[in-house]
């Protein structure tokens, strides 16, 4: 019952983050502030994991299909691995822990701090200053840190495929090239990312924004904000999936 | 003592027979309190007697379940238009400061011009810099918040507060984690600009010894009840138990040591 | 929110974060590094199909078994593609397959005679429809359908022909990939599978045999395509 109110409530939040963003100057200098630092600052973790993710998932790949003597054709693997499902996920996933975590953290801080209150009574809505930014931010960064997360995975690939297992380049770019369709495959990556960062970013907001105003309801804010999200994203993976590669 | 004119009333907050609410639990109940203008009233209480809730009943964040409130001089309005206009003319400082932590001092100061006026920026630069030097600030303007001391980020906060010159203005726990020095400072700040700017002050606080120096008139609230209106001479003479209780900071009396078991209702 | 006058711990970190131009430089180059990538990864990894059936025309093919051929597979002309499948539906009076070919605008010139299979490219590949051009002057138009066609071949089948038939031949081989039921003694449904292939496949059993999977030698019963 209480479960189905704060669904509710969260969803009007929602709603109202949606309705507070006006393209204001103010608007667009929060934008590009948020935009550094839950994009850019994400660059490393994101970086690094694509490229681990690239390289064990062409070693494993390629291990799998040697019993079929096909193992030159993993990058057929990677590449629809990647883009359907891995890049996407993982992408988000790292988001969620990184940026999620601090846009929490961050909203929780300003509850704690009456910034929120001082913005209400200075008579500045606080979610079109503090939230909006964030959620364009994050709707805009992650399909970009997607595709950071792919060219990672993807040139750690070609290096464990090519250099250390032997496929031949130009089997390796061929194969991967005629199973990427760019409609079916490619676009549908950077959708999925778009709804996930704009999901991360309102749960995060929304569990920092009615923090209770302590150090210890910021820290529980933190901690909720990156388990809801992890499962939300999960969760709607697996819808737009079932709605895209039917 | 500013008299009344005719353009500007006598009182600049009233309100009568009020009892506020928070999740169905009354907080206050039967409150009756007149500040004139020009006045600095002290709100004084013991921790979570409401002192806040009343804030929140003047600045439209609570609204009574019975009682009327005014607020210079017209009832609380309803409609969200006219209660910006209304907090326009209410300057809040807040006892977490409430500074943007993304923005410098300077900026924070003026981020009530910039929404509400359209002041070019030169304008709003001067302005900054003048309510700044009157906290005595003005050499602060670039700093962040998390770069200011305690005392200085509640002297920018109030900076800030002041920014739009309201005739009203009210400070929520001022002194809460500064030493004696800062605390003075604060206390001087708040005397000398309600005089110099000719506004109305409502102090809420604890700290009874520091406030009622520059006060012109004391409420104490205890039990969600106002137990004590008068002048801060009157307060000194008082003979009842609570209050004397509370303004020697006794450890045991009305008030009692210990804890009784309380049976919550939220 | 307890402090004292001394500088707060605030101080040392994150102070470190760019601002003015440098904080329009750090998003200009993240925005541009992510960006730049896309466009590289878009055309780098992907079959660069960006839009293709706007400037089409449909034909149609009948088939009696698809194999594995789905909707956008690709359609071919000695391994290059002109086109994809752009719908599949049953004929509910003939119960063969309709398939609706996709072909691009620039292929226009597709003689009457041209006959489609569908192929599969390697032992894990797709299945695609394979065109062999005939020799006619006349020409497809837009919406009409090709006439001669070949039907998928089912794999387990192919190796029970050859297994058990004895290496029939090439007719047999052809008439038996019709039937899609398991793998059944050729003398069997050689006869019943030839009743219905023949409508089908009888006119093009020359130019078809000869490059159809079927035609691949006796020992390598794999429906590959002969030209890859």
């Amino acid at each position: 019952m209480e479960a189905i109110r704060s669904l509710g409530r969260a969803g009007l939040f929602s709603l109202s983050v949606l309705r507070a963003s006006t393209p204001t100057a103010d608007f667009f200098t929060e934008l590009l502030r948020e935009i550094y630092k839950i994009g850019a600052r994400s660059l490393p973790i994101i970086a690094v994991g694509g490229a681990f993710v690239g390289l064990s998932l062409t070693l494993l790949g390629f291990r799998a299909l040697e019993t079929y003597g096909a193992s030159n054709q993993v990058s057929v693997l990677i590449g629809l691995g990647l883009y359907r499902e891995l890049a996407p996920v993982l992408t988000a996933l790292l988001f969620v822990g990184r940026a999620g975590s601090s846009i929490a953290a961050e909203l929780g801080l300003m509850r704690a701090t009456d910034q929120i209150t001082a913005l209400g009574l200075m008579g500045i809505d606080p979610v079109a200053k503090a939230v909006a930014p964030r959620f364009w931010a994050a709707v805009l960064t992650v399909p970009l840190l997607t595709a950071i997360f792919v060219s990672f995975a993807l040139t750690a690939s070609w290096f464990e495929g090519v250099q250390v297992l032997g496929i031949e380049n130009g089997t390796f770019w061929q194969v991967l090239r005629d199973s990427v369709d760019f409609r079916d495959d490619f676009l549908p990556a950077f959708l999925k990312s778009a709804v996930f960062g704009g999901t991360a970013a309102l749960v995060a907001s929304y569990v920092g924004y009615h923090a209770e105003p302590t150090i210890e309801g910021t820290s529980i804010a933190t901690t909720r904000a990156v388990v809801n999200a992890s499962l939300l994203v999960l969760m709607f993976n697996f819808i737009l999936s079932a709605m895209l590669f039917r | 003592m500013p008299a009344a004119s005719p353009t500007s009333p006598a009182t600049a907050v009233q309100l009568e027979g009020v009892r506020l609410e928070r999740g169905g639990r009354a907080i206050l109940s039967d409150i009756d309190l007149v500040v004139p203008r020009g006045s600095i009233t002290a709100v004084l209480g013991p921790s979570g007697s409401g002192k806040s809730t009343l804030l929140a009943a003047l600045t439209g964040e609570l609204l009574p379940a019975a009682g009327t409130v005014e607020v210079l001089g017209a009832p609380l309005p309803h409609r969200r238009r006219d209660l910006l206009e209304l907090r326009k003319s209410i300057g809040v400082l807040l006892q977490g400061n409430g500074l943007l932590t993304d923005l410098t001092t300077a900026e924070n100061v003026g981020l009530p011009l910039r929404t509400h006026t359209k002041l070019p920026k030169p304008v709003i630069a001067q302005l900054v810099a003048m309510k700044l030097h009157a906290v005595g600030l003005r050499a602060a303007g670039d700093l962040y918040p998390r770069e200011l001391s305690g005392g200085m980020a509640r002297r920018v906060a109030l900076a800030r507060a002041l920014a739009l010159d309201p005739p009203l203005m009210i400070y929520d726990e001022p002194l809460t984690g500064l030493d004696p020095i800062a605390s003075g400072v604060i206390m001087s700040l708040i005397a000398r600009l309600n005089a110099s700017l000719g506004m109305t002050s409502i102090i809420v606080t604890h700290h009874v010894h520091e406030t009622l120096p520059i006060a012109d008139r004391a409420v104490v609230i205890a039990n969600g009840r106002i137990v004590f209106s008068g002048t801060p001479a009157e307060l000194d003479a008082t003979t009842d138990p609570l209050v004397l209780q509370f303004l020697r900071g006794e450890p045991d009396g009305p008030i009692a040591f210990d804890a009784v078991a309380r049976q919550e209702a939220a | 929110m307890a402090s004292s006058d001394s500088r707060p711990a605030g101080t040392r970190a994150a102070a470190s974060r760019p601002r003015g131009p440098g904080l329009e430089f750090a998003v200009g180059a993240f925005l541009l590094l992510s960006l730049a990538s896309l466009l590289v990864l878009a055309v780098a990894s992907t079959n660069g199909k960006f839009g293709f059936s706007r400037d089409s025309y449909d034909l149609k093919a009948r088939f009696t078994n698809l194999g594995q051929l789905r909707p956008m597979a690709p359609v071919k002309i000695g391994g290059v593609t002109i086109g994809q499948v752009s719908g599949i539906t049953l004929d509910p009076v003939k119960f063969d397959s309709i398939v609706t070919l996709a072909i691009d605008n620039r292929y226009r010139e597709i003689p009457i005679d041209t006959s489609a299979g569908i192929l599969t490219g390697g032992l894990l590949g797709e299945s695609y429809v394979g065109l062999q051009p005939g020799g006619d002057v006349e020409v497809l138009k837009p919406g009409e359908e090709l006439v001669y066609t070949q039907p998928a071949v089912d794999l387990i089948q192919m190796v029970g022909k050859y297994m058990f038939g004895g290496g029939a031949g090439g007719d047999a081989a052809a008439g038996g990939g019709a039937a899609d039921s398991g793998s059944a003694p050729p003398a069997g449904d050689a006869p019943a599978a030839g009743d219905e292939a023949a409508t089908a496949t009888v006119p093009s059993a020359s130019p078809a045999a000869a490059d159809a999977p079927a035609s691949a030698t006796p020992d390598s019963p794999s429906p590959t395509e002969p030209t890859p």
